[in-house]
Parts: structure tokens; C-alpha cells; sequence
């Protein structure tokens, strides 16, 4: 599907779901009195909030209890900017930058907001994508838990400006509804755009697997930026909302149980798509509802009576969070979105033929081309434990080259080396004329080095075919100069047409490794690193990954390194072999030469079968 | 120069609570890749044992007895109902299930006691002052630096010399092989749960024996303070946690002697924490780094 399709798609989904809420919401209200109205309004802005939350919880996959507090900088901005002069006279005549005597339209105040709000957004941003980035997002969460109660302390104790606890009042009230629609239906359109476009797409990829994600060519840092920024701007405007609806503003508006509320609507409803987070906020503001309901003193259910009681909304809250981790951990809509339906029921065999695999050129025409890579003298130590010493390697370009050696000699960490997942301890690894040793894994990817993993490391929760074009994208953004070969192709060359929705962890083990490989054509790399790309394979399928391995090769006129146990498949597949023990280079040479070496032998087959 | 060493005392003493959570916390981090939210909640039920003896009229050292085993019951039995549930699941699944079991419990006791806080009688003595070379101290601060001192070197030499300590050790630096070695997987979790709740336990009884008094949110305010000194000091490292801690203490109570003007002490946290995050920017993994053991 194109593109504009693909979005055009997920505009129709976002208003779809605009009109089933706001519809709903409105029959609701039609069918009671004032009490119903202010309890619409309230969960059409908590779903503005909500989908603040999703953009970015539910693409980077780092949870975030602190993205509310940015709603009480936003809140507080619009509230002291938007009071009367005499009441802020009374209350906080001495507030700083002399804002006592400001009075703003409530439209500039909420820019302002949104300002104040990014701005401790970048700050955050830093500390949160470099500790996200690097260490897993356990840290990123224990960040933004610091901001909410931060924020909560500053603005309790910043009384020159907030009038502390008591919080600030006589805010113009909103009239209507039409700014909380507006703002609805951009936020509906907008989240769901995000997960369409390439910074959402890769925001994905990384939650995923952000070790694979670095090794096509993505930096985490931006995107979880953008991300970032994007969701305060959203719950910065709807924190603007909340507080013009209720005319007032406190230092627990935006605080702890509001955190629970809205992050039990992310959770439950599904945090990965703007559909789940609609229903989330549906399903929560009912039982939350109804369990007040119970709870008020005006129900008497015998037998019951221990537990309706007051608060009982907060067990629901709680409980329900810990019911679905328990039970549900995805939410009720683990995946997919409103606009996808359709296409779940639509029958297989209207499914399109999968596309005509070009014929390759003549040998003779594939001029193979690109930089040499060159390791030298590359040595790694882990502790008291010498991995590899003195390693010299090169690969020229279009070569196919074969590391081998026994279990634990040093390949993978090697190729770990190479593609800058591990620092050497010494030595230089060069492609032509550029020095890779210090690169981080996506700039040597983005410099042409495409890599497998030896324990699979797919996209898994996203589609088949998601897992390549999210490699194509950054192919064709960083390496648009070299020969391409189309995402659809790649997929069918791979014998995964038919399988190319399916979520890539439910493939079988043959086919991961060949979506491993077609992942990584999708770079248009200069040189494809394969790590045992036959491991787990029958010996058919052997044979046809040879096959493969080659053909796609001379298709992106790369060279390729490829890790084998297996003999009888490098030695058909290699031009060139390296053996590797014990952490050092004992022979290279042709395969027939390889095949010969005293020493190879005795590594493969021990001493005795020399003697 | 006696007033430094007053603040650095009233650093130390505040930095000793939040080692000792920091480190309880890294314990299970270590074991089980969790950051436990609902570690604090160990603290809020210790603390409504304590109230409910204190107004029945039982001594402060049955008191403490009492929260030391609470502590220590309460941890092993969240992790038997909650966390075995979802070892081993997403960061994600395991820190929001022990966010939620934190909301269970403070619900409950908003629901079967009550939202307002329940106050009990302090030992009225730890707070009397005496006076060493001419700096006046908190019998207070003295019982916790000592308690915590004496705390964190019986840990040490649990961790080092015994057979549970290695065990620890061992699963922390790779549970799967740790396993394969023999390492029973449910014993060495239940056991680091009980040091990880015996910990928050000693923590519990300075932190009633200041404050006397139970409320149902307390668990989460009194554990961020721990949280961010585990993190600080580098996620999963058992020194690094202590030292955090201690680093946190110092830092608090050096931001509102020194660097805020009088007026403005409120805003201690949000500095701190402004520091805390441009720590961050430079050195995301913490004081101490840990080498993850995740193969690629």
C-alpha cells in the first residue's frame, strides 16, 4: 500500500473513532441532566491526555508516570495568565516575572504553556532518551516518577506563584464544546498518524528491539525525542482544557490520581494503538462510574456491604491495572487499529499475487563496487578473559568470506566488534577510507555494514513486512546511492508473501532467519555480516539459503562475511575463509586450501585425526 | 567548620533510609530485573502494625521487633501472590504490576481504615541532643547512622560469607546459568524478597519512630527518594545503591543549607532532582556501571 493510502486510511480510522465518541458521548448526556454533560466533557479532554500518553508510551514502549506533570505546567501557566488582574492582585500580587499584571486571551496563554511545557520537555527529553537509549527504559521510568512528584513539591511550595495547596480560581470558564472537539479530533488524527510515519515507525522498531534498530541504521535519540516533545504538546493543550473547563487549577489536578486514572485508560484499552486508548478511556470512565456508584451510600447489596465502600474506586483503578498485567498484559486491543479491520475479515484468496521477482543480470555485468572493510590488529578482552588477540581480516568488495572455528572462538564477538556492539580493546576496524572502531552500531550501518544475529533478533511484534520497510526507510534515506532492491521483492524473494502481515514472532525458526537476512538487503548495505544464517535449518533449507545468500549478494553488488559451523555449506558458498580459535586467526585461504590445513583440522577434528 | 560537620551529619542521616531502600531494591533488581514500586507499600503495613500495637500500649522495642518481621512477611508475600506471576515478562508488565499492586494496597487501607492519617505516641527521648566537641547532636541521627552502619555490614557479610549470599550473587550476575548450577530459582527469589523487606524493615522503624504516624499513600512518597538513589547509583549494583543513597542525603541537605536562599526551601526537591537529571545527561548508566549480560 502507498503512503498517502496508508494515511488517508488512518485519518478515515481517527474520525471514525472521533464520531463513536463524541456520538456516544452526546446520546449519554442527551439521557440525563447536567451531572452526565460535565462527565462528557471531562472524559472527551481525558482522552486528549490519554492520547498524549499513547503517542509516546505506546510507540517507544517506555512507561511514563511523569508525562501529567507537564499538564501542571501547562495548567499553571494558563490559570496565572488568563485570571483577572484584581484577583491576582489578591492572591499572588508578588508572583515572579511580574505576571501579576499580565492578562493574556486564553488562545496566547495556552501557547504559552505549551512553551513552558517544552521546555522542561527538552530537559527531561535529555536525561530520559540517554538513559532510555542506553540502558533499557527502567531508568526513563524512574525519571519521569521524580518529575511528578517534583513538580508536585514546587508547585505546593512555590506559593508566590501558585498560592500553594488552595490552588488558583476564578479562570475564564470555556463555553461549549467546540475547541475540546477541535483539539480532539487533531489529537485523533494526529496520534494516529505518528504510528504511520517514519519517525512513529521507527519509534516501534526500537520498542521492540533497539539493539536491532541500531543495526538498521536507526538513532533511538531523535525519535524518542520527537516523541517526547510531540506528547507534551499534546497534553499540554489538554491540560489547558481541563483546567478553562473547571475554571480552576491546584497542585493535584495534575498529580498522582490522575496519573492512575489516565494510565489505567492507556493500559487496559491497549497501549499500543489509538483505538485501545479510546476504549481504555470508555471502559475506565464507566467502571470508574459506576464503582462511585456503588461506593456513594445509595446502593445496599446484602452481604456486600464491606465492600461499598468510599475509595472503592481506587481498588478499581488498582486493581484492574494489576488484573490485566496479570492476566492481559497488551490491554483489551493488544494491536492493530480500527482503520486494519476491514482487512482481518477479508477473504484469503482475494489476496494480491505476490510480486514478479526481477531476473539478476549476467555475471558478467555486476560489477561489484563499494569500499574494502579492513580489520586490524583487533583484540578484546572481557574481564581476565582475552576473546580475541590480534586479529587481521579483510574483506574486498563483492568477496564472500567465511569466518569459522569451534564453539567459543571468537566469531560472533568479532562480528559484535565490527558492527560496534562491543568496543575492542585494541585494534582498528576501516571500510575504504573511514575509521569505524569508534562509531556507534547505527552509523556504521548508516556506512553500509548490515548485520543477522545469530539469536534472532526481529521486530517481533510487528508485521512481516514492517520489519523490512522499516530497513528500507533508513536505506533509502542513508544510502540512497547504491542498488535497491524493492521491500515487496525482498519479502517474496524470502518465501514470506503470504505470511506478510503476520507479526514476525510467529514465524518458524527457517523463516525468522531468512526475514533476518531480507531485513538486512533492505539497508543496501556494501557488505551483509551473516551470523550462522543456516543455524536450526534442515538440509534443504541449507541449500536454499545458499542460494539466497548469494543471489542476494550480487543483487546489491555487496560483499558478504558470513559465520557458519557448518563446513559443507561455507566451503560452497565462500570465495575466501578465515578460521578462527581460541581467539586468534591459526589460517585463510581458499576453501580447497582450508580444507587441506593441518592445523584447521586438528582444531575441527582434534589431534588424533591428524596423527 | 561545626556547621559543616552538623550538615553532613543531617546528610548521613537522611541518606541511611534511603540506602537502605535503595539496596533492598537493588537486591531484586538483581534477581529479577524489576524495580519494585510496590516496595514502599512493605513499609505503609509495618507501619499500621506499628499503630495498632502503639495504641494497644506495647513498648517501642516490641514495636520495632514487630515492623522488622512485618517488613520481612509483607515482601515475601506480594512476590508470592503478584510478582511470580509475571516472572520474566516485559520491564513494562512487571513494573506496572508492581504499580499496581502499590495502588491495591494503599486502596485498602483508604477503604477498611482510613484516608486520614492515624498518629501514635514517638519515643520522645531519640530526640533529645547531646553535645560532642561542641556540635550538638540528635540522639536520633546517632541511633540511625549507627543502625544502618551495623544494617549494611551484617548485608555485606551475608552476601559475601554465606551460602544464600553467594547463591545471590550468582543469580544476579546470570539467573539462567546461576540455575543450571543448582541455584533453586523460587528460594533464592523468596529469600531476596525477605533481606529486600528485612531491609525496607529497619528502614520503617526510623522513619515511624520520627514520624508516629500511618497513611495509605505513604509507601510511594517514602520509596522515590530509595528509587532514584538505586538509579543514581546504577541500576542493579548493590554499592552503587548505598552510595546513592548516602549521595541523595548529602545533596538534599547541602541544596537547602547552601544553595537556595531562606524563602525558597520548598523548592529543595525540584533542584535535586534538575541535578539528578543533568547526572543523567552525562552519565545515563548511573555511578556505578553494571555490565548487562545480554548476549547479541
Amino acid at each position: 500500500m502507498s503512503d498517502q493510502s496508508r494515511y488517508l486510511r488512518a485519518i478515515a480510522g481517527a474520525m471514525v473513532l472521533f464520531v463513536l465518541l463524541v456520538g456516544g458521548g452526546l446520546l449519554y448526556a442527551a439521557s440525563g441532566g447536567g451531572s452526565r454533560d460535565i462527565l462528557v466533557t471531562q472524559m472527551l479532554i481525558n482522552t486528549i491526555i490519554v492520547l498524549g500518553l499513547q503517542l509516546f508510551i505506546g510507540n517507544t514502549g517506555i512507561l511514563s508516570f511523569g508525562h501529567t506533570a507537564f499538564g501542571t505546567f501547562a495548567g499553571y501557566s494558563v490559570a496565572v495568565l488568563t485570571m483577572p488582574v484584581s484577583r491576582k492582585m489578591a492572591q499572588i500580587p508578588d508572583a515572579p516575572f511580574g505576571v501579576a499584571g499580565v492578562h493574556l486571551h486564553p488562545l496566547v496563554a495556552t501557547g504559552v504553556g505549551i512553551l513552558v511545557a517544552l521546555l522542561v520537555g527538552v530537559l527531561v527529553g535529555l536525561a530520559l532518551t540517554r538513559s532510555g537509549a542506553k540502558s533499557g527504559a527502567v531508568a526513563a521510568t524512574i525519571i519521569t516518577l521524580a518529575l511528578l512528584f517534583v513538580v508536585h513539591e514546587v508547585s505546593l511550595n512555590w506559593t508566590d506563584l501558585t498560592d500553594g495547596g488552595g490552588g488558583l480560581g476564578f479562570i475564564p470558564r470555556l463555553r461549549g464544546r467546540f475547541w475540546i472537539y477541535l483539539v480532539l479530533a487533531l489529537s485523533l488524527v494526529g496520534t494516529r498518524l505518528f504510528s504511520e510515519i517514519r519517525v512513529g515507525r521507527w519509534n516501534k522498531a526500537a520498542r521492540e528491539d533497539d539493539i536491532a534498530a541500531g543495526a538498521v541504521g536507526i538513532n533511538l535519540v531523535p525519535p524518542q525525542t520527537i516523541a517526547l516533545l510531540a506528547s507534551v504538546v499534546i497534553i499540554a493543550v489538554g491540560a489547558s482544557l481541563r483546567v478553562q473547563s473547571l475554571g480552576s487549577m491546584t497542585p493535584v489536578f495534575f498529580y498522582f490520581d490522575y496519573t492512575l486514572l489516565t494510565l489505567a485508560m492507556l493500559i487496559v484499552g491497549g497501549r499500543k494503538g489509538v483505538t485501545g486508548a479510546v476504549l481504555g478511556v470508555v471502559v475506565i470512565t464507566v467502571g470508574n462510574e459506576f464503582t462511585r456508584y456503588l461506593a456513594g451510600g445509595d446502593v445496599n447489596v446484602p452481604g456486600l456491604g464491606w465492600l461499598l465502600r468510599p475509595n472503592l474506586s481506587l481498588l478499581f483503578l488498582g486493581g484492574a491495572m494489576l488484573l490485566f498485567m496479570l492476566m492481559r498484559p497488551e490491554g483489551i486491543i493488544p494491536s492493530g487499529e480500527i482503520d486494519q479491520l476491514a482487512g482481518r475479515f477479508r477473504p484469503r484468496i482475494a489476496d494480491d499475487p505476490p510480486p514478479t521477482v526481477p531476473a539478476i543480470e549476467p555475471t558478467e555485468q555486476r560489477v561489484p563496487d563499494g569500499p574494502a572493510l579492513v580489520v586490524h590488529d583487533v583484540g578484546v578482552q572481557f574481564g581476565g578473559f582475552r576473546a580475541l588477540a590480534g586479529v587481521d581480516m579483510t574483506a574486498r568488495p563483492g568477496e564472500i568470506v567465511g569466518l569459522i572455528g569451534p564453539n567459543g572462538a571468537g566469531k560472533t564477538t568479532l562480528l559484535n566488534i565490527i558492527t560496534g556492539v562491543v568496543e575492542p580493546t585494541t585494534g582498528s576496524i576501516r571500510l575504504g577510507d573511514r575509521d569505524l572502531t569508534d562509531l556507534p552500531p547505527h552509523e556504521i550501518a548508516r556506512a553500509g555494514l548490515a548485520r543477522t544475529f545469530q539469536n534472532l533478533r526481529l521486530f517481533g511484534g510487528l508485521p512481516v513486512r514492517e520489519n523490512v520497510a522499516v530497513a528500507a526507510m533508513a536505506g533509502e534515506r542513508y544510502r540512497g546511492d547504491r542498488p535497491r532492491i524493492d521491500v515487496d521483492v525482498l519479502v517474496a524473494m524470502a518465501g514470506l508473501w503470504n505470511q506478510r502481515h503476520r507479526p514476525a514472532a510467529d514465524l518458524d525458526y527457517g523463516s525468522q532467519r531468512r526475514l533476518e537476512l531480507a531485513r538486512a538487503a533492505a539497508m543496501s548495505p556494501t557488505l551483509l555480516l551473516l551470523d550462522e544464517p543456516t543455524s536450526g535449518m534442515s538440509d534443504e533449507e541449507s541449500a536454499v539459503m545458499i542460494g539466497h545468500v548469494r543471489d542476494t549478494a550480487s543483487r546489491l553488488r555487496a560483499g558478504v562475511i558470513v559465520i557458519d559451523h557448518d563446513l559443507h555449506f561455507i566451503t560452497n558458498v565462500c570465495d575466501r575463509i578465515y578460521v578462527l580459535d581460541h581467539g586468534r586467526i591459526i589460517a585463510e585461504g581458499t576453501p580447497a586450501e582450508i580444507q587441506r590445513n593441518p592445523k584447521v583440522i586438528e582444531a575441527y577434528l582434534g589431534t588424533r585425526a591428524v596423527s | 567548620m561545626t556547621d559543616i560537620i552538623q550538615q553532613l551529619i543531617d546528610g548521613l542521616g537522611r541518606g541511611s533510609g534511603y540506602a537502605l531502600l535503595a539496596l533492598g531494591l537493588a537486591i531484586i533488581f538483581g534477581v529479577m530485573h524489576l524495580v519494585n514500586f510496590a516496595h514502599g507499600e512493605v513499609i505503609t503495613v509495618s507501619a499500621y502494625v506499628s499503630y495498632w500495637l502503639a495504641i494497644h500500649g506495647t513498648s517501642w522495642w516490641l514495636i520495632a521487633l514487630a515492623a522488622l518481621v512485618t517488613s520481612t512477611l509483607a515482601a515475601v508475600v506480594i512476590e508470592f501472590v503478584a510478582f511470580r506471576r509475571v516472572r520474566g515478562a516485559e520491564d513494562f508488565t512487571m513494573l506496572l504490576t508492581s504499580f499496581g499492586v502499590a495502588i491495591v494496597v494503599r486502596a485498602g487501607f483508604s477503604m477498611w481504615v482510613s484516608t486520614k492519617p492515624r498518629q501514635f505516641d514517638k519515643p520522645g527521648w531519640i530526640f533529645n541532643t547531646v553535645r560532642v566537641f561542641g556540635i550538638s547532636l540528635e540522639i536520633y541521627d546517632l541511633i540511625v547512622i549507627g543502625v544502618t552502619a551495623v544494617t549494611l555490614a551484617a548485608v555485606a557479610y551475608l552476601l559475601r560469607r554465606t551460602m544464600f549470599g553467594v547463591a545471590l550473587r550468582a543469580a544476579a550476575e546470570d539467573f539462567d546459568a546461576a540455575r543450571l548450577m543448582g541455584i533453586r530459582a523460587n528460594r533464592v527469589i523468596s529469600g531476596a524478597f525477605a533481606l529486600s523487606g528485612l531491609l525496607a524493615g529497619v528502614a520503617a522503624v526510623m522513619i515511624l519512630m520520627r514520624r508516629g504516624q500511618a497513611e495509605p499513600g505513604m509507601g510511594l512518597d517514602i520509596l522515590l527518594p530509595g528509587v532514584l538513589a538505586a538509579v543514581i547509583g546504577g541500576l542493579g549494583s548493590l554499592s552503587g545503591a548505598v552510595l546513592g543513597g548516602f549521595a541523595l542525603g548529602l545533596a538534599e541537605v547541602m541544596v537547602r543549607a547552601w544553595i537556595l536562599p531562606e524563602g525558597l526551601t520548598g523548592l529543595t526537591d525540584g533542584v535535586v532532582f534538575a541535578l539528578i537529571a543533568v547526572l543523567f545527561i552525562f552519565r545515563p548508566e548511573g555511578f556505578i556501571r553494571v555490565g548487562h549480560a545480554e548476549r547479541v
